[in-house]
């Protein structure tokens, strides 16, 4: 396929737009991570207003399309607190939220998988609900969590691409400023979108490959 | 054993109720150091849930429990002390599926006693000896047969040198060749002195290693006394009943 000189001419712009793609969203991936783990807890705690504030934070996050949560992070955070956010910070915020949401859940179902018999054996063994936790639960909980975070990351990395929208400049930005300058327009969204396919075919393939490499023999 | 020792478990009119179903009645029962108990009677009678309220693993709603004169009390920090010196070895095994036969016996004694690598594995490799396993230490709890998973359970339990020992059904969900291993096993433990509390169905290892049986029914204690009396001689007719049908079957 022969593209358009001019648009090949501009390389430099769409890896540093795909660098910034996969920086955000790792860096959202990673907060979200986090952040999702905590909120998987409360889902589980004994105290019930921390079950009910994890259950809405959950279905809120989960449920409001990116592009609200970039605007919202943006325009309205900056509103309401009278700060001034920058696009990237607005856009991990926003990306983070998301994310959380869908880690928590991932996280949620990785806990559940591992059966109570686990739990009474490191229990009756003494160790305190922290310990059993990190020794018995999260190794075997993490093994289950990493195919659907690899979905997660995916799924972040994909969201990103309307962070555009707030004037943050990643890979979708990057393409759509040079097609401004360059007047061409379907060259730079078949490369754009080879990008993302490569990225997230790599990404898929990678997690194939962890979940191979943790597999535990039952 | 003499019975005048210092008993080393005092259950005392133990009730525990799951909802409004009472599944213990007033449960009493003494266990001295050194002896071997065996608890029988049918499925969901309670056997399984008086061995768990014995390390809290069950909160009680009336009575109590005293481990070396200590109160056992479900969800308090002071359970925690009481556990360390009880083993407890459960009828699915439960061992832990990421780390290996060693890393299994090994987990608790470093993490909960802060023993040394060093001195826990020494340990460690002599229990799997004991436990005739020691060339399947290295091996993952999935690639273990039923019966070796059971007999590293043992020895995971074993690992924290604990002065009592409950086991809960430990070879019914065994196949029938591997279940003479571990009541091997077991009846090793029983030759050097160790106290255990044994729930099971094989009549005939709690006729030849049990000091006393213990029969339950609906949530209480029927009978309890030498294997000769109650298995052979029971005074009450619930009892005569269950060991009979069994003995036929």
């Amino acid at each position: 396929m022969q593209f358009d000189d001019d648009v090949t001419h501009y390389w430099r712009f769409f890896l540093s737009g795909t660098l910034t793609t996969l920086w955000i969203s790792w860096l959202a991936l990673m907060l979200g991570g986090i952040l999702g783990t905590v909120v998987a807890h409360m889902r589980m705690s004994r105290i019930a207003a921390l079950r009910i504030f994890a259950l809405g934070y959950t279905e809120f996050f989960r449920s409001i399309p990116p592009l609200m949560l970039f605007f919202g992070s943006y325009y309205g955070i900056s509103f309401a607190l009278d700060v001034n956010l920058n696009p990237f910070t607005s856009a991990t915020l926003a990306l983070t939220f998301t994310a959380s949401s869908l880690m928590a859940e991932v996280v949620r179902s990785g806990i559940e998988s591992v059966g109570t018999g686990q739990w009474l054996a490191a229990t009756a063994s003494a160790m305190t609900r922290l310990q059993v936790f990190r020794y018995v639960v999260w190794p075997q909980a993490l093994r289950v969590c990493l195919p659907p975070a690899t979905g997660v990351y995916i799924s972040t990395l994909k969201d990103s691409s309307v962070a555009s929208v707030i004037g943050y400049i990643e890979l979708t930005r990057s393409g759509l400023l040079i097609r401004e300058t360059t007047g061409s327009s379907f060259d730079v969204f078949l490369i754009i979108a080879t990008i993302y396919f490569v990225i997230n075919y790599g990404l898929s393939l990678c997690g194939g490959a962890l979940e191979r490499r943790f597999r535990i023999v039952h | 054993m003499s019975t005048d020792a210092e008993p080393i478990l005092r259950i005392e009119g133990v009730v525990k109720k799951f909802g409004p179903r009472t599944v213990l009645n007033q449960v009493d029962l003494t266990v001295q150091p050194g002896e071997v108990v065996v608890l029988v009677g049918p499925s969901g009678t309670g056997k399984s849930t008086l061995l768990r309220c014995v390390n809290g693993l069950e909160e009680i709603q009336g009575g109590r429990v005293l481990f070396e004169n200590r109160p056992v009390v479900a969800n308090s920090k002071s359970v925690i002390d009481v556990r360390k010196h009880i083993g407890m070895i459960f009828q699915s095994f439960n061992l832990y599926p990421h780390l290996t036969a060693l890393g299994n016996v090994m987990l608790a004694p470093m993490k909960v006693l802060g023993e040394s690598k060093s001195v826990v594995e020494a340990r460690a490799r002599e229990l799997f000896r004991k436990v005739r396993l020691e060339h399947r230490a290295d091996a993952y709890p999935g690639q273990l047969s039923g019966g070796e998973q059971q007999r590293v359970a043992i020895a995971r339990a074993l690992a924290m040198n604990p002065s009592l020992l409950l086991f809960d059904e430990p070879t019914s969900a065994l196949d029938p060749e591997t279940v003479g291993d571990v009541l091997d096993v077991m009846e090793d433990l029983a030759r050097e002195g160790r106290t255990m509390m044994v729930v099971t169905h094989e009549i005939g290892f709690a006729r030849h290693v049990g000091d006393r049986i213990v029969f339950m029914d609906e949530g209480r204690i029927v009978e309890m006394g030498a294997p000769e009396e109650v298995i052979d001689a029971p005074r009450e007719e619930r009892t005569r009943q269950f060991f009979s049908s069994i003995l036929r079957g």
